[in-house]
């Protein structure tokens, strides 16, 4: 951004301030609709979660049947004792770092894709937009399908299909979710998962910002002789950026409290055998509402909640210097 | 970033304000509403109009049963509507009444499983039953008692109390052992009736006939066991070795982890390393799969188990299909399951039994215990929804009846008779039922002790003895840090 | 020396032209082998979710899972239908989904209008605190507001009968109107409308509202209908709240009524081929919802493009 740009742009916000500050109340005003409801059903629910997080094993059916509880910190101790804490952790983080980038990426690229072509591309959007309406237990069964092993020692009944295909290259087979599968290849298979989940609402949203893009620029663009990947990441990208935002953090936000798609391949035991070594946060969230132990639950939450807020922090700081409105 | 330190300080500020201001007054704690209904007071039948809701998770063909006997009742009792929902499996009824309860709002009647009914006790909502069952108007004779299956009727009584009846028996289901019968016969083999050999000649085993089989065919699998949590716990009990109580300290409720336990897992992962047994979870696809399998794998060969063992329920699934002639690829025996001491037999009981929970209208509950007592009592409803099931009566007269007889004597290796095949060895085992005791967090030891057995009998074989034990350490431990 | 050198010129200009046309191809062939490797691994799942559906449960169970089913059986479908009152779920589906979507949008809008355009005291303070709301799983808030439209409030210790709304279609549409995920969506493309057109329009006297309504949505078109897919299918999958707050016949909706009639097979196991029966009738609406809309899209961005 250009200095004069900086100047003209800080003018206009004086101006603007100007305007607004009559109408203080109108930004209120056009927001309230919102506001009353998610008073009720968003910040209500988000404080009561503080608040079972501080009664000492708070248990909402003890609550019922006549129970009393104190205030205190137990229900973070006893998450952060649970044996397997720290591996919840470490999966949660190691999930989000290396999904985001890949999925949005390929994302980004399908799209622009998309949006350069004519012919095929109605056909080809309805394509990808195809998984949005596909249950997520059928895309865990198909997983199962394409990775599982199925056998025993050496009596194996079928490899599944991508054991197959590296076998063509002559690639031994590997055990990618079975009993006996390693910590690495689990966390391949759940990576793929989640990247093949994440893509077709992201490339809806990037498209949905490409195709709102005006023209001209292209077009000056082309004038000016510029390459095809100058163009994308001189003009594409800064005007998708708010979209890119968009897409980043909320995908960071989704991917910290990522489960289903690990339930989806493991089923109930997060992990092959049922060993829990693929468990997340959320997981161990899950794990405590059957009981009703929402104390646990949400001293669980808070503590992922602590972690998403900041880097979203982070994500919001870095969008504000890169993000081009 | 000010900003959101701003914000974090408001939310303490409103949290702090929020916990001393309506600390534990969420709902309606009536202390005396819990447990005061005295065994004294009388119950009578309602004559005004009255709802019960019954949650279950049937599916078509048996909620039509349930429907064809509420019309019968309502034939009866016109003023009292029945209720009944699918919510889906076991776990979404659970979660469904957990949150219900909460808000007040449970059903009268639900679906449960003995680890279900003892998170819902907390709650104090959970309807004694011998209330009822010992009224002197709307009660249950000696007779009708006496008709319950003992095994099944204690079921409701195991949760700490013996003299309070939390929950009574619905349908139940047991394991059985499924065999290739034609395998059998061509190859002389004996159907084995226990686990371990007691000599070289002991050819009644399942020791000896999985090594057999193995020397007959190479490239099977001799045996396979569908539920990993199940062959654990049924071994605690048949070797009468401790495996978890219902006590307060949670330290001292999982009792899992000891010499004898390490013994038997070190057995079976003997054989497990020597390609003669398979677990669901190790193999990684259904048992019965491998039980009933007649296709090839990529090179070429026919992978077989020739034992198969799993839920009786279940029996449809472990009758291959039929050839492309018509005729079935091969017979399949059923028998009961292998024990480990034949004075000591034991096999698990499974399937829902029902739990009532209290209402804020006492007659709902008198209404949902004649509807409850009207169908529990009822061998006509008994026979036909375990003919539509494949569990079985838990009613003794049920066997009795007409209907049921010709079901069993239709017993056959087809895909229509194998259920009553099924049943009538599920019948054989009856005095040897045995559940579990329910607690918070029995649950969480049957997961883990599944898991225990699949890791234990799966590690590498490289993996030294103390790597073993430690498997049962994580376990313990994973099961004490959940439920503190 | 001069005619040579043009003849050169000439002869560039025919090779840059002919290399910039097989650069082009080039650049086509790799787009569209890179869309179709793409789009053959994405729609997988969806083949494998309708070809399921026709499968038997014998087949499903079968160790080595088929890429097409041995014999069709259409079982599951007949199975997913037979017990739920199909004609009744889609009038209410249809009926939350449209009510809903309509509400969420005008929501939507308003709000993602005053965090994008308007200057007020704590505008940022609020969006920070719009974006906490998504920072704790779901399952946290599921119970506390099912207390709270069951009529338990805070600081009261009896349940208020008056609150109690479980059960109407109420509960099915105003708790979860509220989308922080679209107002943020909303609000970035609002914000890439350039602000001088709104000071502009200022200057001119235009209302806040005919701002709005005239200039910032029609720009941001295809924005709106992406919300409205997006809402439209989160009313028609939702399951575990309708589950919840309104199980009765006169407000059951597609998903609990066909999942709650056909999920599990007659030994508590889940029945997956009649699962994916019901989910496929589930998702065939939606699918042609969306074959429709994208003519709306396409318009919206041409219309878009004469604006800009």
């Amino acid at each position: 951004m250009s200095k004069e740009k900086a100047v003209k742009k800080k003018k206009l916000r004086a101006v603007s301030d100007n305007i607004d500050v009559k109408n203080q109340f109108k930004g209120w005003l056009y927001l309230s609709p919102a506001l009353i409801l998610l008073i009720i059903f968003s910040f209500y629910p988000l404080l009561n979660t503080f608040r079972m997080a501080f009664l000492n094993g708070y248990n909402g059916l003890a609550i019922v049947g006549g129970e009393k509880f104190t205030i205190g910190i137990e229900n973070f101790k006893t998450v952060i004792n649970y044996v397997d804490f720290k591996l919840c952790l470490k999966n949660t983080l190691l999930l989000c770092v290396i999904t985001v980038p890949i999925s949005t990426t390929l994302a980004l690229l399908i799209a622009v894709a998309l949006n350069s072509i004519k012919p095929l591309q109605k056909f080809l959007q309805t394509v990808f937009f195809l998984p949005y309406v596909t249950n997520s237990i059928a895309i865990g069964m198909v997983f199962n399908a394409m990775f599982t092993r199925v056998g025993l020692g050496d009596l194996i009944q079928t490899q599944g299909i991508i054991n197959n295909i590296i076998g063509i290259f002559g690639i031994e087979p590997i055990n990618f979710v079975n009993v006996g599968s390693s910590w690495g290849a689990n966390m391949f298979v759940v990576c793929t998962y989640i990247i093949w989940n994440a893509i077709p609402f992201k490339i809806l949203v990037l498209l949905g910002g490409l195709q709102n893009v005006n023209k001209q620029y292209y077009e000056a663009a082309k004038i000016d002789g510029t390459s095809k990947i100058r163009t994308f990441f001189r003009i594409t990208i800064p005007l998708v950026s708010p979209m890119l935002a968009y897409v980043i953090i909320t995908s960071f936000i989704g991917g910290f409290k990522e489960y289903s798609s690990i339930v989806g391949i493991f089923g109930d035991g997060m992990g092959p055998g049922g060993n829990g070594q693929m468990n997340t946060l959320v997981g161990y969230v899950y794990n405590m509402l059957p009981k009703s132990n929402s104390g646990n639950a949400s001293a669980a939450s808070l503590i992922l909640f602590g972690i998403i807020l900041i880097v979203t922090a982070i994500n919001g700081y870095v969008s504000k210097k890169k993000v081009h409105y | 970033m000010k900003k959101f330190i701003a914000l974090m300080l408001l939310v303490c500020m409103l949290v702090c304000g929020f916990l001393t201001a309506c600390n534990n007054n969420d709902g309606s704690n009536n202390p005396d509403d819990s447990g005061s209904q005295g065994s004294k007071t009388t119950h009578s039948i309602p004559t005004g109009d009255v709802t019960v809701t019954f949650y279950h998770t049937m599916g078509k063909n048996l909620s039509d049963v349930l429907v064809k006997y509420i019309a019968e009742f309502n034939k009866v009792y016109p003023n009292i509507t029945i209720d009944q929902q699918t919510i889906g499996g076991y776990d979404d009824v659970r979660d469904q009444v957990i949150t219900e309860l909460q808000a007040g709002k449970q059903p009268a009647l639900a679906y449960c499983y003995p680890d279900h009914v003892a998170t819902y006790l907390r709650s104090k909502k959970v309807v004694d039953l011998n209330e009822y069952i010992n009224d002197e108007t709307v009660g249950l004779t000696q007779a009708q008692i006496d008709d319950f299956i003992a095994g099944y009727y204690a079921e409701g009584q195991q949760f700490g109390d013996t003299s309070k009846m939390y929950s009574l028996p619905f349908s139940k289901s047991t394991e059985v052992m499924y065999y290739n019968k034609t395998f059998f016969d061509n190859n002389g083999l004996k159907v084995p009736d226990h686990w371990f050999s007691t000599g070289a000649t002991d050819d009644t085993s399942v020791e000896y006939v999985i090594k057999k089989i193995k020397e007959i065919e190479p490239t099977s699998i001799p045996l396979g066991y569908d539920s990993e949590a199940n062959w654990f716990i049924t071994m605690t009990e048949q070797l009468k070795t401790p495996y978890t109580q219902a006590v307060d300290k949670v330290q001292d409720r999982f009792l899992f982890n000891n010499e004898q336990n390490i013994e038997f897992c070190e057995k079976f992962r003997g054989w497990c390393q020597n390609g003669l047994m398979t677990t669901q979870a190790i193999y990684g696809g259904y048992t019965s799969g491998l039980f009933t399998n007649t296709t090839a794998n990529e090179e070429g060969k026919v992978i077989h188990s020739y034992i198969s063992i799993g839920s009786s329920a279940g029996a449809t699934y472990q009758c291959p299909a039929k050839s492309d002639n018509g005729s079935y690829p091969f017979e399949v025996g059923i028998a009961t399951i292998p024990q480990a001491d034949a004075s000591n037999k034991k096999v698990i009981s499974q399937g829902p039994s029902i739990t009532m929970l209290k209402q804020k209208d006492q007659t709902v509950n008198d209404a949902a215990w004649i509807f409850l007592k009207f169908l529990l009592t009822s061998p006509e409803f008994q026979a036909e929804f375990s003919m539509a099931s494949g569990y079985v009566p838990v009613l003794k007269s049920a066997f009795e009846l007409d209907a049921y007889k010709e079901f069993l004597s239709g017993a056959n290796m087809t895909k229509d008779g194998i259920a009553a095949l099924s049943a009538k060895i599920c019948m054989e085992q009856e005095s040897a039922y045995f559940t579990s005791p329910a607690f918070i967090g029995s649950s969480d030891a049957r997961d883990e002790v599944g898991k225990l057995l699949v890791a234990y009998i799966s590690a590498a074989s490289t993996a030294t003895q103390d790597e073993l034990k430690q498997l049962f350490v994580d376990a313990y431990n994973r099961c004490v840090t959940l439920n503190q | 020396m001069a005619e040579f050198n043009n003849a050169v010129k000439e002869v560039n200009v025919e090779s840059v032209k002919a290399s910039q046309r097989t650069s082009k191809i080039i650049r086509y062939t790799i787009t569209y082998l890179f869309l179709g490797i793409m789009a053959i691994i994405v729609i997988f799942p969806f083949y494998w979710m309708i070809i399921s559906s026709f499968k038997t449960m014998d087949e499903y169970r079968a160790n080595v899972p088929t890429l097409w089913p041995q014999n069709f059986v259409f079982e599951n479908f007949v199975t997913a239908f037979s017990k739920a009152n199909l004609m009744d779920l889609f009038a209410h589906t249809m009926f939350v989904g449209v009510v809903s979507t309509v509400l969420s949008l005008i929501v939507t809008v308003f709000s993602a209008f005053a965090f994008a355009r308007l200057q007020f005291k704590g505008r940022n303070l609020m969006f920070g605190l719009l974006m906490a709301t998504m920072m704790v799983p779901g399952e946290l808030y599921t119970i506390t507001n099912y207390l709270t439209v069951s009529g338990r409030l805070p600081f009261v210790s009896e349940p208020v009968e008056a609150f109690d709304i479980t059960n109407t279609f109420a509960v099915l549409i105003f708790p979860m109107l509220v989308s922080v995920f679209y107002i943020y969506l909303l609000r970035q493309t609002f914000m890439q409308i350039p602000n001088e057109l709104y000071l502009a329009a200022k200057v001119d006297g235009t209302s806040d509202f005919k701002y709005l309504w005239k200039v910032m949505l029609p720009l941001s078109v295809s924005t709106i209908i992406t919300i409205t897919i997006l809402k439209m299918m989160g009313a028609w999958n939702a399951y575990i709240w309708p589950r919840l707050v309104a199980n009765d016949a006169a407000h059951q909706l597609i998903t609990n009524g066909l999942r709650g009639a056909s999920f599990t097979d007659e030994f508590g196991e889940t029945n997956y081929p009649a699962q994916m029966a019901a989910v496929t009738i589930v998702s065939i609406p939606l699918f042609l919802v969306f074959v429709f809309l994208r003519k709306y899209i396409m318009r919206g961005v041409s219309r878009s493009g004469i604006k800009g």
